[in-house]
């Protein structure tokens, strides 16, 4: 069963198709990576899916609801969270705060009671734990590394408690020890029925995890398929290295 | 904003529980700001009680003016629009009903407040310098509105009547109902610190895409904030335009009287508790000096640029800010 789908989903800038009536689907419960060269529209993509930018055309369907412009804060309440490209920590905030932003009540009544309650510091250690950089509870979050920054990202989606998590480059500057444990808590995350949707630029890695593979180039979606049939497909090796 | 605190834990999920050593010091200094009106005997004793009312109602605007500009980031110079809107809202109702700005102050807060959260609407589109020149235009159409609105006096403003106190006491009400004020509005800048509401808007002056993102709805906080940071200025505009028994467009409206808020904030240290008040007081004694040993003169105002120059160059996040972030704030001024 398919947990989001994109129905011709189309964003220009200008004169420039981004993304050019792109259609897709993320199984429910799935790794679903999203690969294509650079320019091909998959941070785009990305975006659209979670309200960051509005699409020109086209519908995006989550659990069988219209989704498409919705505000990110709204797509994040339905249960899609996602990571950036480049890490967008809230840097003068601690590990803690970060996780504790999941936790705002849209209202005044956010005026009430601490920054932090009780069960959710409870529920971030537990989350920072899981990830292995419960250490760094109280680190104003500018001073982590890039990869502890990847996993604080990681780490506060979790809080949401999402059903569909949204990685955009979960490997990109990571080193090869930090990387390891991203792609096991990555899969620990997913066996506990949580979907993936994945930009990412690694090939092992994107073998590695992928049910299922999305290929983009140009802004539109070439193939969807198995990482075995997209590894051998004509058109994707076109697409990354140029047509003969 | 800044903050460079790297809390416990479980100072973390406590940190709004008072310490004691702190309260101790901050209830002497409330008591002896509430008993200076009680000092008759001192030589100034008018002067001194003019000055710390006009102290207080600036601890209570710049401690307003810093939930929108501190803890959200969002810099407003149209700010003094609700300080005048709260003195013709406490004028009319003087003048039209009778009734005391001391008792419309709360209402002239309200129609602020709920002004502030209609003129948010408009101004929350844009951001960064395009917001700044967004609250400027702001003030100069109001400026323009109450001037030629001849049904609230136009350009000569409203002629209030005289406070019915006993002339020797006179200051007094004023003084207590800007130190009301001025202890509320921190009050209220305090609890929005220490909320999950001022997270949210540290979260959104840190990085608006990644708070929403992380499911604030950015708008909504934004136009909270914008509401509450009307709310004593208003308050304060009622009650100060009561003090000088007239409402001017002139007095209220002008960019000098906006930039004060920012100044303050900005002397102080943005984004603290603590910074509007420390700054609220730094710069009304700083002109006071100023204009005392350097008479009123454009040469008190060069000293008063030259102090401030100075300030942000040693203390570049204000005084609290940067008192903090190099570890050298006294526990009792660390409200955050």
């Amino acid at each position: 069963m398919a947990l989001l789908e994109l129905d011709q989903v189309t964003k220009r800038y200008g004169g420039i198709i981004a993304v050019n009536e792109a259609t897709f689907s993320v199984e429910k419960g799935s790794i679903t990576s999203l690969i294509g060269p650079n320019g091909a529209g998959k941070t785009t993509a990305f975006d659209t899916i979670s309200g960051v930018i509005e699409v020109d055309g086209g519908k995006i369907r989550y659990a069988g609801k219209d989704i498409t412009n919705l505000r990110p804060w709204a797509v994040t309440k339905l249960g899609i969270g996602r990571t950036f490209q480049v890490t967008r920590e809230l840097g003068d905030m601690t590990v803690l705060e970060n996780l504790a932003v999941a936790g705002v009540p849209n209202s005044f009544s956010s005026l009430l009671g601490g920054r932090i309650q009780k069960d959710e510091y409870d529920k971030a250690m537990e989350v920072l734990t899981f990830l292995g950089i419960e250490k760094l509870a109280n680190e104003l979050s500018k001073r982590l590394s890039y990869g502890q920054r990847k996993l604080l990202e990681l780490a506060a989606v979790l809080m949401i408690e999402p059903d569909m998590i949204l990685l955009d480059e979960p490997a990109g500057g990571v080193n090869p020890a930090l990387l390891d444990r991203i792609l096991d808590r990555i899969q620990a995350i997913n066996d506990t029925g949580i979907t993936f949707l994945i930009v990412e630029h690694n090939m092992d890695v994107v073998m590695r995890l992928s049910h299922s593979i999305v290929v983009m180039a140009h802004g539109q979606v070439l193939i969807q398929n198995t990482p075995e049939v997209v590894r051998n497909d004509e058109r994707v090796l076109d697409a990354y290295l140029g047509e003969a | 904003m800044t903050d460079v605190r790297t809390p416990t834990p479980e100072a973390a999920v406590t940190s709004s529980e008072p310490n004691r050593s702190r309260w101790i010091v901050l209830a002497v200094v409330l008591a002896f700001v509430a008993l200076l009106p009680f000092a008759r005997w001192l030589e100034s004793y008018n002067y001194v009680l003019q000055v710390g009312t006009i102290i207080l109602m600036w601890v209570a605007m710049a401690s307003s003016w810093n939930i929108l500009g501190g803890y959200t980031g969002y810099t407003s110079l149209g700010h003094n629009v609700f300080f005048g809107i709260g003195a013709y809202v406490g004028g009319m109702l003087l003048v039209e009903a009778g009734i005391s700005p001391f008792i419309t102050a709360p209402l002239a807060g309200l129609v602020a407040m709920i002004t502030g959260a209609i003129v948010g609407l408009i101004t929350f589109r844009a951001k960064g310098p395009a917001f700044i020149i967004s609250t400027i235009a702001l003030l100069l159409v109001i400026f323009l509105l109450l001037d030629n609105w001849e049904y609230v006096g136009g350009a000569n403003g409203l002629s209030l009547p005289l406070a019915p106190f006993e002339l020797s006491w006179v200051k007094v009400p004023f003084y207590y109902g800007m130190l009301v004020s001025a202890v509320l509005a921190v009050l209220l800048g305090y609890r929005v610190a220490h909320s999950k509401m001022g997270l949210a808007l540290r979260a959104i002056a840190a990085d608006e895409v990644k708070a929403e993102v992380a499911g604030i709805d950015t708008r909504r906080f934004k136009l909270m904030a914008y509401a509450l940071s009307a709310f004593f200025p208003g308050v304060v505009g009622a009650i100060w335009g009561y003090s000088l028994t007239y409402v001017r467009p002139t007095a209220f409206f002008a960019i000098s009287v906006a930039a004060q808020f920012v100044l303050m904030s900005i002397i102080g240290g943005r984004g603290t508790v603590a910074g509007p008040v420390i700054g609220a007081a730094f710069i009304i004694m700083l002109n006071e000096l100023s204009v005392t040993y350097l008479g009123g003169s454009e040469i008190n105002l060069a000293f008063t640029g030259l102090i401030m120059v100075l300030a942000l160059l040693f203390f570049p996040l204000g005084l609290v800010g940067t008192l903090r972030a190099t570890n050298k704030l006294p526990g009792w001024l660390d409200w955050d």
